[in-house]
């Protein structure tokens, strides 16, 4: 009671604050919103002001982007992969993290401390020889990157879904198996269920990953197939007719996905972010 | 039970390590290999023992890309922790409208690297046109341009982790102290932080490797410009590969270097922060 | 039940990623393998390798893999490659590499699978880069088409190994009506009148200041356009302006390439790259943040009276909205500099596109991609697309006198190359060392017109530059 009556004093000068304070934060989005709608010769000089008469050019720079890069290609090759791939992780490393729990040897704690020490691996450190092993390998498509994906996101994976198992108290496994389950039924029937909010933590923390990543796509299937970074980055690389309306239009179009995912998803996004890290 | 799930190492465990193998295992020993060697492709290489290495540290672009890196990451992981630990602590009184900020401040942590930097590109460009100067003028503004850009970034990521850790903090405690006639700050000094420590760890640890291994980011805001002064060390590896002929093989020992540099910081960090957490 | 869906569910999964990854003979584990196999040897020019990589492309007619140099013409090229492959079932695809990238863009690609089979050379120098890869091509009826076979690019055993397909020209474009108005304002204070007379720097710089004190009264922003020099678009400063000079150099010297070089007409080149940073639309300090569009684009609204490019830069001009510039009255200036004799300087002609074609590639491959830019040069669908979409002077016999370029600029490269008493500057850049070079010279040049540096800078970057490169791929 004594507190409550402490903070109301701050509260008014502190809301206003964080008002201010968010609207700072929020200018950047702002920004490429409001010259998106600019005529493309209008922007790079003043991008502060406000759209006129003579420099407004409605949804121009959209269609014309769109058109330029393929966006909404660029959108389901985006889309395909963060989505494939993050099943295919899910879906195989909780399987490897709780063999590696569960079965106690020399090799599985080997291979534990190994999806450790891949997780600081810096990524510089595998491309050049990794992207060579994928075009060899006949990887870099669509398909095969999911395959990359698995590989590459497996560290962190089957690191947090082990911390996690560990908690799992063995009896309802031991119980189980004694009702003639075998490993597989009751991996999936038992164990996944328990595994939901670890699942959920790693699935928002991939998606993040994937969805932006810009540089491992860009080697595997160079400009074939472009994600949207990809498709940014082209865009922009100093290539032919750089318009930058175009460009503010589809950098809105790029965030909008995520935003709009994230206005619906945040507190359990937020969340995930926090367990990811604390468990970290 | 260990038997028994034993014998289902091919359905549990084969396919993500096969994967980790292939696409990461492989690449990284194969990295090793050929940081010893001049190749042009991985089929293609000719021993030259410690050649490259010789070679990297002669490389002015690689030192200079090395104290750039050192000093932004400084600069970075400290204003960071710093905002994002004073902002974390505002948002924990219980004023109105917390979760709305919160919600606010994180959002920037989903964009991707590479509409980041050219998101800040345009503002900062139209700010600097204003006096008559660009982003890529010198060096010194390409590098507050990524300060700034890294900390708009960051800071609700870490700001959303100390304020889970601030409110894991008992309530007892604070009270406790208050009854104690402890002062706010004195509160703050010897119950809060102490308290936080474990956020602090993680925080530090992800602001540090974040920052030490920013590429695309790097590549979208200043591509390195001018005259490749705003490289960072991922970015200098890269342009290495794939920017000079004959150099790939001192890129990849570069890559080498980097990942020792990396992995050296981030345990050195986990270990000291790790023993600070435990006196608690 | 759900037990065994289980099973097969993991399973396919499973599987699904093997089909993702089979495919080809060679296996993955361990580096021993990949490094014992072996299959690409860059010793013999003429070798093709017939590797046991699976297909390249899927008919027996073999596909054409294209790397395109020029940004400005990717439209053109995505086109003619549709056609073609619509008329003749010939599988065609035509990547381009961004500004300046050419070269990293051509090794990376180079290395895997599925190669380019048709690719550019940049000239001699490029030709020592490449030499492992192209492939003789004397005998093609391309080859015997040629109008200068002394401009191709030969190895030492005489064979041709890259083939010019455009003579270009770069001067200073200028805007006819904008100087007509300056001509007759009566607030100049040169005594000039017409563009005739503007025959060497001298007059050239008088008219350009004169300009640049009546550029309101003459309705423009800056007597010329943006000096760009964002990364990868500095290429007109550090190599096309820096041929003068060198150009010089070589002729007093009678060269044709040096170990190192003096710059003696460093004064000159200096001239005119003060006289374009000093009189343009753009303060110096912001010059880092221009492309060449923005310079194309600043010219086609009428902003500035001149731009240095070449001839190809007319579609950059006649393609923005809201160009204002009228065809009548696009022109070209030879880019005087103080040189004595001057007056009898033309344009700078030349070229540094030369086809090669992947002497590594599956053989059916190599002869779909000379049969490719065969009919571009000889069918009449592809000399339309050469000659009008292009805009391309091509060096073959195979084109008539009507089948020259129509646009304004073409026009002037051949005009001032018809005029007997104008002698060209040739095209010395592709002596130059290196794309390092080139990139150290444009940063020294961006430096000093920025004011972060001064012309001390430029010279050593370019004399010391060149000789430590020269050095360095002599290797």
């Amino acid at each position: 009671m004594k507190s409550t009556k402490k903070r109301t004093k701050f509260e008014k000068p502190l809301i206003l604050f964080f008002v201010f304070l968010s609207a700072a934060f929020l200018f950047p989005i702002y920004e490429i919103a409001m010259n998106s709608l600019k005529g493309r010769f209008f922007i790079a000089d003043d991008p502060f002001s406000l759209p006129t008469e003579e420099t407004f050019v409605g949804l121009l720079n959209y269609t014309e982007g769109i058109g330029k890069i393929g966006f909404f290609q660029a959108f389901g090759w985006s889309i395909w992969i963060t989505v494939a791939s993050v099943a295919v992780i899910i879906f195989f490393t909780s399987m490897t993290a709780w063999y590696i729990v569960r079965v106690n040897n020399i090799m599985t704690s080997g291979l534990y401390y190994l999806f450790v020490f891949a997780m600081i691996v810096p990524f510089q450190m595998v491309m050049f020889t990794m992207s060579k092993v994928a075009n060899i390998l006949r990887l870099d498509n669509p398909f095969g990157i999911i395959f990359v994906y698995l590989g590459f996101g497996a560290g962190l994976a089957v690191f947090m879904f082990s911390g996690f198992i560990k908690s799992i108290p063995l009896e309802i496994e031991e119980a189980a198996m004694m009702d003639g389950c075998n490993p597989v039924q009751l991996f999936f029937k038992i164990i996944m269920p328990i595994l939901k909010p670890t699942a959920i933590t790693i699935t928002i923390l991939q998606t993040m990953w994937i969805w932006n990543d810009y540089l491992l796509p860009y080697l595997v299937l160079g400009t074939d197939y472009k994600t949207i970074p990809i498709a940014i980055q082209y865009l922009r690389g100093g290539y032919g007719s750089i318009d930058m309306g175009a460009m503010m239009a589809m950098l809105v179009l790029a965030i909008l996905p995520i935003v709009i995912l994230y206005l619906f998803g945040q507190k359990y996004i937020i969340e995930g972010v926090v367990a990811g890290a604390v468990k970290g | 039970m260990q038997k028994t799930i034993k014998r289902y190492f091919f359905v549990f465990v084969f396919p993500t390590l096969l994967a980790f193998i292939v696409v990461f295992i492989v690449p990284f020993l194969m990295g090793i290999y050929l940081s010893f060697t001049e190749f042009t492709t991985v089929t293609d290489s000719t021993w030259v023992g410690l050649d490259n290495y010789i070679k990297v540290f002669q490389d002015p672009t690689f030192v200079r890309a090395m104290g750039f890196t050192g000093a932004f990451t400084l600069v970075s992981v400290i204003s960071i922790n710093l905002l994002a630990f004073m902002i974390a602590l505002l948002l924990t009184r219980g004023i109105r409208g917390t979760n709305i900020f919160r919600t606010v401040f994180f959002m920037p942590n989903l964009i991707g690297g590479i509409v980041l930097g050219y998101i800040w590109q345009l503002i900062l460009n139209g700010v600097l046109y204003k006096f008559d100067r660009t982003l890529t003028f010198a060096p010194e503004y390409g590098f507050w341009g990524l300060v700034i850009l890294m900390n708009w970034q960051m800071i609700g990521y870490m700001m959303v982790i100390y304020i889970a850790g601030i409110q894991n903090i008992p309530g007892e405690l604070n009270e406790a102290a208050k009854i104690d006639g402890a002062s706010r700050w004195q509160i703050l000094k010897n119950v809060t932080i102490p308290m936080v420590m474990p956020s602090f760890t993680i925080s530090l640890f992800l602001t540090l490797t974040n920052s030490f291994k920013l590429f695309d980011q790097n590549l979208a805001l200043t591509g390195g410009a001018p005259a490749a002064k705003t490289e960072m060390l991922a970015l200098n590896i890269y342009n290495t590969f794939y920017g000079r002929t004959g150099w790939e093989g001192v890129g990849q020992a570069k890559a080498v270097i980097f990942f020792i540099i990396v992995a050296v910081i981030a345990l050195t960090q986990l270990n000291i922060s790790r023993k600070r957490e435990v006196q608690h | 039940m759900k037990n065994w869906v289980v099973k097969i569910l993991a399973l396919s999964m499973v599987l699904v990623l093997f089909v993702g990854c089979s495919g080809s003979d060679d296996s993955s584990d361990g580096a021993n393998d990949t490094v014992s196999n072996d299959t690409e040897e860059q010793t013999d020019t003429d070798s093709t390798e017939s590797t046991d990589d699976a297909s390249e492309g899927d008919t027996e007619e073999g596909s054409v893999y294209f790397l395109n140099f020029k940004p400005e013409i990717e439209e053109v090229w995505q086109k003619i490659a549709k056609e073609y492959t619509e008329s003749t079932g010939v599988d065609v695809k035509v990547v381009t590499a961004a500004a300046g990238t050419y070269e990293q863009t051509l090794r990376s690609e180079i290395a895997k699978s599925d190669a380019p089979t048709l690719f550019q050379i940049n000239g001699p120098v490029g030709y020592e880069s490449w030499k492992g890869y192209t492939k003789d091509l004397s005998d093609t009826d391309l080859y015997s088409w040629l109008l200068d076979k002394s401009l191709v690019v030969t190895g030492e055993d005489g064979g041709a190994y890259g083939i010019p397909y455009v003579v270009e020209g770069y001067g200073i474009i200028y805007n006819d009506a904008i100087m007509d108005q300056y001509f007759a304002s009566a607030s100049k204070s040169t005594s000039y009148s017409s563009m005739d007379e503007i025959n060497n720097f001298q007059a050239l710089q008088a008219v350009v200041e004169d300009m640049t004190a009546i550029k309101d009264e003459l309705g423009i922003q800056g007597v010329f356009a943006s000096t760009s020099f964002s990364t990868g678009e500095d290429w007109r400063w550090q190599t096309h302006l820096a041929n003068l000079p060198i150009y010089y150099e070589f002729k007093d010297k009678g060269l044709g390439d040096a170990a190192e070089i003096d710059l003696t007409y460093g004064q000159e080149y200096k001239n005119i790259f003060d006289l374009y940073i000093n009189n343009s639309i753009t303060k110096p300090t912001l010059l880092s943040s221009k492309t060449v569009n923005d310079s194309m684009a600043e010219f086609a609204l009428g902003q500035v009276a001149m731009v240095q490019n070449g001839n190809w830069g007319w579609g950059q001009i006649n393609g923005v909205d809201g160009n204002v510039v009228a065809e009548e009255d696009v022109k070209f200036l030879p880019i005087y500099t103080g040189v004595e004799g001057e007056e009898n300087q033309g344009l700078c002609t030349g070229t540094e596109n030369f086809f090669s074609i992947n002497s590594q590639a599956p053989e059916a491959d190599q002869q779909a991609s000379i049969e490719f830019i065969e009919w571009l040069f000889s069918s009449d669908e592809g000399k339309n697309y050469v000659t009008n979409e292009f805009g391309f002077i091509a060096p073959f016999n195979t084109f008539g006198d009507d089948e020259t370029p129509t646009d304004p600029l073409a026009k002037e490269v051949l005009r001032y190359m018809a005029d007997d008493s104008l002698t060209s500057v040739s095209w010395n850049f592709t002596a130059f060392p290196s794309q390092q070079f080139k990139d150290i010279l444009g940063y020294s040049l961006l430096d000093y017109a920025q004011g972060t540096g001064d012309w001390d800078g430029v010279e050593s970057a370019f004399v010391d530059g060149w000789k430590d490169e020269k050095a360095a791929t002599a290797q």
